[in-house]
């Protein structure tokens, strides 16, 4: 026999605010250091084949040695460079823009396109997201190919380029998206980078035009399929969801000439600023969605964050978080793929191709162990 | 320590208090010797209540007791995850902790993937135990405790409880019970997959997109079950909308009690409580109002920043 009720707590007595807790902050968080990064320079330039990328860290030997690779050199260096081509700028501050800015711009419209022609099924029964997120990602998986004829050369080379970008959106089986996911759309650009297709004078734009607009649509996404959270580190990370945004946004703000870190506490300033600086627009976006409690309670980290002094200070040290908390983390980085345009020869050896992840007939095709 | 000295403790913690460090220790210390002599799979009688994920929520913890009814009052049985992700793991912990070794026959704790010195060190534990003590002793401590605890509970010999799910390398209890469990959560294997895995609408086994662990299907569990002389499969590890969620024609129920998870995802909690019939009453909860919440303490700068 089985039953279900719903119950509430009596009234409770109003808890007490708690003394400071004291904190020695000379000690050391140990994993606060990131390792001494192998150069970029040393990445070779790109060669066939072109194959679909494979996941490549699957040891914890595998994760130290990506640490220390060329590659994530190469990735830490394009998202910084980034960072540094959006300082001190405006989301609406004109950037050039090439054929090929325009052109990824047009490939997330149709992207966009495709999800608000799969709308979420309507009483789910399921655990949590929305299944309709699968119709969604398997028609991104379908269209991309055609959608990125106009952009990619050599043509062999979509088959790489898509698999990041289909990736950017989360987690197929698992209905949620994070900061690996994220991280994806960084990755996706960088294979343009790497195929001479972007270029350095395309760095702003990349960051005010092609990540402000992969944005947006991601907020639409996980809103309209109500996308689990993947791997959030709750009240110990910046943000269920994204990091960059803060690590752009930072620098978009660094030596602005009167909004400081402890605006993002002024709800008039950030409703006004939220669409030109993409940090204001992560301070209101948070506290639209959780309307619970105050940010203090729901993201403290960044409420700590707001006592910074400078701008500078908050986008250093969130280039320091990026490197450790994100491309630093074998929970993340273990499902990030390579192929020849991203090249990583791991220790073990061993890869693993999606499509042995994601058959869903059941049968168990690559036993790896970790 | 005495149990005056438990009592005060668990009256500290239960008004969100912390211990001092050496009495982290000392609680440890006393917890190691009963959790070391549970088994595996720890014997557990009906009634009990069983619970999902807390995940570090405090507040919500105590709107849990308020619904469920104290410890002692209610047999408890919780099935991992008490750490990351939440403002207070360590409070949390340790008032869990405190209440089994006051109460050892009242309360149960499984492991969950959580309880790890890997995933503590990415999803909050440690930075909580390091900005709270200001140092690492306290999670050290802590680590240690999660190496004994029991990886699954069998209530009357009829359900089994664990955090993630079935293991391919595992067909009977037994099995289990030959795992030597005291030790880091291993990368792969048995132990691995029984507080990683989880139940999926496929045939057999699956990969996990979560890189650990295995989905397994229906005919899997209904194999279990019968192998096994088995009703039912309780778990956690994943968040349901709505506080808890069978498969399988009930014979799996996950149940998750961490209300508003993240303050984001709207969800209500759940425990499950068992009569000494094993009749099976969903009892759903709600996140304990923000008045009922202390405020934070004002943490410093995270270390990046400085």
């Amino acid at each position: 026999m089985m039953q279900t009720e719903t119950r509430a707590a009596a009234a409770p007595a109003p808890a007490p605010v708690p003394a400071p807790v004291a904190i020695d902050m000379k000690v050391s968080l140990g994993a606060a250091t990131a390792p001494t990064p192998a150069s970029a320079a040393s990445l070779p330039p790109v060669t066939c084949p072109f194959r679909t990328p494979e996941r490549r860290i699957i040891t914890k030997e595998d994760m130290d040695q990506f640490i220390a690779s060329p590659i994530r050199a190469a990735l830490v260096d394009f998202i910084f460079s980034c960072s540094d081509a959006c300082r001190g700028l405006k989301i609406s501050h004109p950037v050039a823009t090439s054929p090929v800015v325009t052109a990824v711009t047009s490939v997330l419209d149709e992207l966009e396109k495709i999800a608000d022609a799969t709308p979420p099924e309507e009483n789910p029964k399921t655990r949590f997201g929305n299944p309709s997120f699968r119709f969604f990602y398997d028609r991104v998986q379908k269209a991309l190919p055609t959608l990125l004829e106009p952009v990619v050369r050599p043509r062999e080379a979509i088959v790489e380029v898509a698999k990041y970008l289909e990736k950017s959106f989360g987690d197929r089986k698992r209905i949620d998206y994070g900061t690996g996911h994220e991280a994806n759309f960084m990755a996706f650009l960088l294979t343009l980078y790497r195929l001479n297709l972007l270029t350095d004078a395309d760095k702003p734009a990349i960051v005010l035009r092609l990540f402000v607009r992969y944005l947006s649509l991601m907020r639409k996404v996980q809103f309209l399929y109500w996308l689990e959270p993947a791997g959030s580190h709750g009240v110990w990370g910046l943000d269920d969801y994204h990091s960059l945004p803060f690590l752009f946004g930072a620098s978009q703000l660094v030596d602005h000439k009167y909004l400081r870190p402890k605006a993002i506490h002024d709800m008039d300033i950030v409703d006004m600023f939220a669409k030109e600086y993409l940090y204001l627009g992560c301070i209101q976006f948070i506290n639209r969605v959780k309307t619970t409690a105050s940010l203090r309670w729901h993201s403290p980290m960044l409420d700590d964050i707001s006592g910074v002094k400078t701008w500078a200070k908050i986008e250093s040290g969130m280039r320091k978080l990026y490197v450790v908390e994100v491309l630093g983390k074998l929970p993340i980085m273990q499902h990030f793929m390579f192929g020849a345009i991203l090249p990583f020869e791991n220790v073990s050896g061993r890869a693993v191709k999606d499509e042995d992840l994601e058959a869903d007939d059941g049968h168990l095709h690559y036993f790896f162990t970790m | 320590m005495g149990t005056s000295d438990l009592d005060r403790q668990i009256a500290q913690l239960r008004k969100c208090e912390l211990i001092k460090e050496s009495e982290v220790r000392e609680l440890c210390n006393k917890a190691r010797e009963i959790l070391i002599e549970e088994a595996n799979v720890q014997r557990v009688d009906a009634p009990v209540t069983i619970c999902g994920d807390i995940h570090g929520q405090f507040y919500d913890l105590m709107e849990l007791f308020s619904v469920g009814h104290d410890c002692p009052d209610t047999n408890y049985l919780f099935m991992g995850d008490f750490v990351d992700r939440g403002f207070y793991s360590v409070e949390t912990f340790l008032l869990l902790l405190a209440l089994k070794v006051r109460y050892p026959d009242r309360i149960t704790l499984i492991r969950g993937n959580h309880e790890s010195r890997q995933i503590t060190q990415v999803y909050g534990f440690y930075d909580e135990c390091l900005r709270k003590y200001g140092s690492v002793n306290v999670w050290r401590y802590c680590c240690e405790i999660f190496d004994y605890l029991a990886l699954a509970a069998l209530v009357d010999d009829r359900i089994l409880c664990v955090h993630g799910g079935l293991s391919p390398s595992i067909t009977t209890l037994d099995q289990i019970r030959t795992i030597d469990r005291k030790q880091e959560v291993p990368h792969d294997g048995a132990m691995c997959d029984l507080l990683w895995s989880d139940p999926e609408e496929i045939d057999g086994w699956g990969v996990s997109p979560r890189g650990a662990g295995y989905l397994f299907g229906g005919d899997v569990v209904a194999a279990f079950l019968h192998a096994n002389n088995l009703e039912l499969i309780a778990r956690a590890h994943q968040l349901v909308m709505e506080g808890y969620k069978h498969m399988f024609k009930d014979t799996v129920v996950t149940v998750w009690s961490a209300p508003n998870y993240c303050y984001r995802c709207g969800n209500v909690a759940a425990i499950l409580e068992l009569d000494d019939k094993l009749n099976r009453n969903f009892v759903i909860f709600h996140p304990a109002s923000q008045d009922a919440r202390g405020i934070p303490a004002k943490k410093a700068t995270p270390d990046y920043f400085l």
